[in-house]
């Protein structure tokens, strides 16, 4: 080896020591035997009796038995399958490309033998964009699933499957066949309805524990950071090429004028900040009494393409709307990059599938067990009249945490804007005014000087421990401002208006 | 690949032997031209225009294989080419056999035709240089690997030519039961079918339009090594055999699979609501078709879909002879039904029930619509 390659690898080695936190454990799952030579996972879930569910870009799905790590092959040929659920041992739901289908083993030979369309009633250009995301179904049975826009790296195809809506077609991403960039629902009626708009890669749909919608989206034009929005019927999100779809929306989206297009869109209740939280959000999945993940019941995780990381979400509802905190969670070697999709296994760990597909990411599945030892960790960030509540998984040193220097905060916007992605704008550091502890030390108040609304407020934490002495596990959170407990002015819009 | 000087002073010499001893570049050249041209040779395969056929044949016209130097092509056509290549930056399939009815003189006359033809200007090349080649090149077969590593590519040349890996489909040379993807597919709406039938029958399917756009043989499936199943999803399937069976269908004129197979277009050339012609009429019924899934039965693909009230069911397997395609509707409830069915001067079609007129309409009593067949296979002769 050239004594440069190995200073490089000693230059390298810290980034390696950047490990998932102590109390989780992170193992690979063996790969399912594609035909194909890449394992990406594009759908992951379990069947009730407990075997793990996985899709591949192939269009092949493997069932897997827990005991004998045996793969067995249960369907294939599907178009760029995105998301499974499982309604029974011999029965899944997929998003594949074309549609919503329902595939079933009737002969009970352990192989799929039916493939129905639940609904095929959307538009495909046939962009390679248009991907067809992460099925999830409420508790009345209704079906939604997530349709991604068409990218400027290619156009459209000879034939185009739905009505060709030219007023789409302009733009980075764009909408020229029905409802791209929307969110479907799919009723038990047998109706399906675009739900949402202003959506422009929506790759990961996902319910809270109360019965809320929620999807991600990711940076890029329209869209100055990666989000997490709260999806309600026949909102807009912000991305403008599927407006050329809402009923009473008249023109060429992309072309409308940005403040026509801000006051129209619903903030994220969530901003993941690019670069430092997540590039490329992906599955929503509720923390549910059945994990066994550490006192985090409710909270949501969201995966990360970019990174090796799992981000936790905590919400709250402030003035009508929810918003809250990201923070890194499952962070770092030996957890993979690409995490796209994730589910709880029979014993509450959590399994978590890889992806690329040519961005960046990687590839398998992996494990991640909690060891039931309490990991020191903020359990939950809450907005306050004058700032911030913290509240710690374990008892805090108090004498770090009373120092103002532990807390050092910044707040700033990303720009609503044509353009791909968005600088932080108005970044400032916001000083602390005073911090109070509660007595059994894990509840820490912090007032800042000013609390300014549809900011978003970010802290990395320095030098926590908790009484015992232990490192935080993250330290760094991020909670998007949009309307204080009382008193919210409108929202400034925050535009960044085209050049002329 | 440093040339040795002496093989170079060599070469020149015998060149310029040659313009000597009677044999002018004109003359070299017209006789190239009238072996290349000759019955079973190189014709043949890379075709009077030199450019080949797409995905199978690699263009001669413009090669970059051609450049820096002729100890290549002189190698491939004694010791022939096993394996895909890629020239030009387009993927080939189909192997070169080693070229043994040619002489030293007459291959050596064919490749200064070849590097001289269509706008090339590679250099001539000798009789002693092939027989040269012909002493002291290893016997076997060579691979696109061994080959360019013994004569790789000179760096001006070499970004977009060179080997591939092949991986499953490619490697499919009987198929011994269905396989079915759901994939882009040219000319057929983005909500394709291609589906490879034991006897190496493939056809394409079309759920956006609930309809058989074509059906090939020769030339093998889908290419198992696109994009598609490892990247972005972006390419449309490739395949190299030319349909012998390509019903009419609604908006399409006669646009080539190339044409068919782009995917930049800023409009398409039309969406399926505009879709006209459906092949099936039932008692009148002119409602575009909705599709609704379909069954493997013992692997082979049954797609069902429905017009106004009629659920249609077409299952599609190999003819009782194992020669081509029988594909078997049935319509419930039964009426009265046309099916058109596009005559094919490279197919014959028949059907089991009903009356077929040679233009191929295809008429059925309510009776015989409950279950009929029609047989596609290619003529004799033909593909």
């Amino acid at each position: 080896m050239k004594p440069w390659i190995l200073l490089l690898s000693f230059l390298w080695m810290p980034s390696a020591f950047c490990e998932t936190a102590p109390q989780y454990s992170v193992t690979n799952i063996s790969a399912p035997p594609t035909k194909f030579k890449n394992t990406q996972i594009d759908g992951l879930t379990f069947l009730p009796n407990g075997k793990l569910v996985v899709c591949l870009p192939s269009g092949e799905i493997f069932f897997r038995d827990n005991k004998g790590e045996k793969w067995e092959l249960f369907a294939e040929g599907l178009h760029n399958p995105l998301g499974v659920i499982a309604l029974s041992n011999s029965e899944l739901i997929v998003t594949q490309r074309p549609e919503l289908t329902r595939i079933r083993d009737l002969d009970g030979d352990g192989k799929a033998d039916d493939y129905e369309v639940i609904t095929d009633q959307f538009g495909m250009s046939g962009n390679y964009h248009e991907f067809n995301f992460t099925p999830v179904q409420d508790t009345q049975g209704n079906y939604f699933f997530a349709l991604g826009t068409g990218s400027s790296g290619d156009g459209v195809r000879t034939i185009t499957r739905g009505v060709f809506n030219a007023r789409g077609r302009p733009g980075r991403m764009h909408s020229s066949t029905p409802y791209r960039g929307c969110i479907m629902m799919h009723t038990t009626t047998g109706k399906t309805l675009p739900y949402s708009y202003g959506h422009r890669t929506p790759n990961g749909l996902g319910f809270d524990l109360k019965g809320n919608l929620f999807v991600t989206d990711n940076q890029g034009d329209w869209v100055g950071s990666s989000k997490l929005f709260h999806v309600q019927k026949d909102r807009f999100y912000g991305h403008a090429a599927s407006l050329a779809w809402k009923p009473d929306f008249k023109g060429v989206p992309v072309d409308s004028p940005v403040e026509k297009l801000a006051k129209l869109r619903t903030r994220a209740c969530v901003v993941f900040p690019h670069g430092t939280m997540a590039n490329s959000p992906t599955k929503v999945l509720a923390i549910s009494e059945e994990a066994n993940f550490g006192p985090f019941t409710g909270q949501l995780l969201v995966g990360e393409m970019n990174k090796p990381r799992i981000v936790r979400v905590m919400l709250e509802e402030v003035d009508g709307e929810l918003q809250g905190a990201c923070i890194p969670f499952i962070d770092g070697s030996p957890l993979g990059r690409g995490c796209n999709r994730m589910a709880w296994a029979p014993d509450g760990s959590l399994f978590v599938g890889q992806t690329k597909h040519t961005w960046a990411g990687g590839q398998g599945i992996q494990q991640v067990s909690w060891n039931g030892k309490m990991p020191f960790e903020i359990q939950k960030m809450e907005l306050t009249e004058d700032g911030f509540q913290f509240t710690f998984t374990q008892p805090v040193n108090r004498e770090n945490a009373q120092k103002k220097e532990t807390w050092p905060f910044f707040r700033y916007f990303f720009e609503y804007r044509k353009a791909y992605g968005s600088p932080r704008s108005a970044e400032e550091k916001v000083e602390v005014n005073n911090i109070h502890i509660s007595k059994n030390a894990k509840v820490v108040k912090i007032g800042l000087t000013e609390l300014k609304p549809w900011h978003i407020h970010e802290v990395k934490i320095q030098d926590l421990t908790s009484k015992d002495g232990d490192r935080i596990n993250n330290n760094y959170i991020v909670y998007t401002l949009n309307r204080l407990l009382a008193n919210t002015p409108p929202d400034p819009l925050q535009i960044k208006k085209p050049k002329n | 690949m440093p040339v040795k000087s002496k093989h170079l002073i060599l070469s020149l010499f015998f060149t310029l032997s040659g313009f000597l001893f009677g044999s002018s570049k004109e003359e070299i050249l017209k006789k190239g031209k009238s072996l290349y041209n000759g019955a079973g040779s190189c014709v043949a395969c890379h075709m009077p225009d030199g450019k080949g056929q797409k995905g199978t044949i690699p263009p001669l016209f413009g090669s970059d294989w051609l450049k820096g130097g002729s100890d290549r092509s002189i190698a491939i056509s004694l010791r022939g080419l096993a394996g895909p290549i890629k020239v030009n930056g387009k993927k080939y399939y189909s192997a070169m056999p080693p070229q043994l009815l040619f002489d030293d003189q007459k291959l050596a006359y064919i490749l200064s035709y070849v590097n001289n033809e269509w706008g090339n200007k590679e250099p001539i090349v000798t009789e002693e240089q092939v027989a040269q080649a012909r002493k002291s090149l290893p016997p076997s077969v060579f691979t696109p690997q061994t080959l360019l590593q013994k004569f790789p590519f000179d760096k001006k040349y070499n970004r977009k030519n060179g080997t591939f890996t092949p991986t499953f489909d490619d490697m499919i040379s009987n198929i011994t039961k269905p396989i079915i993807y759901r994939t882009f597919m040219p000319g057929s709406s983005p909500s394709a079918f291609a589906v490879a039938l034991p006897g190496n029958h493939y056809f394409c399917w079309d759920a956006g339009e609930c309809r058989l756009r074509y059906v090939w043989t020769k030339g093998g499936f889908i290419r198992g090594n696109q994009n598609h199943w490892s990247s972005n999803g972006k390419p449309v399937a490739e395949f190299n055999g030319i349909p012998y069976y390509r019903p009419r269908t609604s908006k399409l004129k006669d646009e080539s699979f190339e044409e068919l197979s782009k995917t930049n277009r800023n409009a398409p050339i039309y969406d399926t609501s505009e879709a006209t012609n459906f092949p099936i009429n039932i008692d009148g019924n002119t409602e575009n078709p909705t599709f609704l899934g379909y069954r493997l039965i013992n692997g082979f693909p049954k797609f069902r879909y429905s017009v106004g009230n009629h659920k249609i069911t077409e299952l599609i397997e190999m003819n009782p002879e194992n020669s081509g395609i029988q594909r078997t509707f049935t319509i419930s409830p039964p009426a009265k039904t046309t099916l058109n069915l596009t005559p094919s001067s490279l197919a014959s079609i028949t059907t089991d029930r009903g009356i077929l007129t040679p233009k191929g309409l295809l008429t059925l009593t309510p009776k015989e619509s409950v279950q009929f067949s029609v047989f596609i296979k290619p003529r004799e002769k033909s593909n």
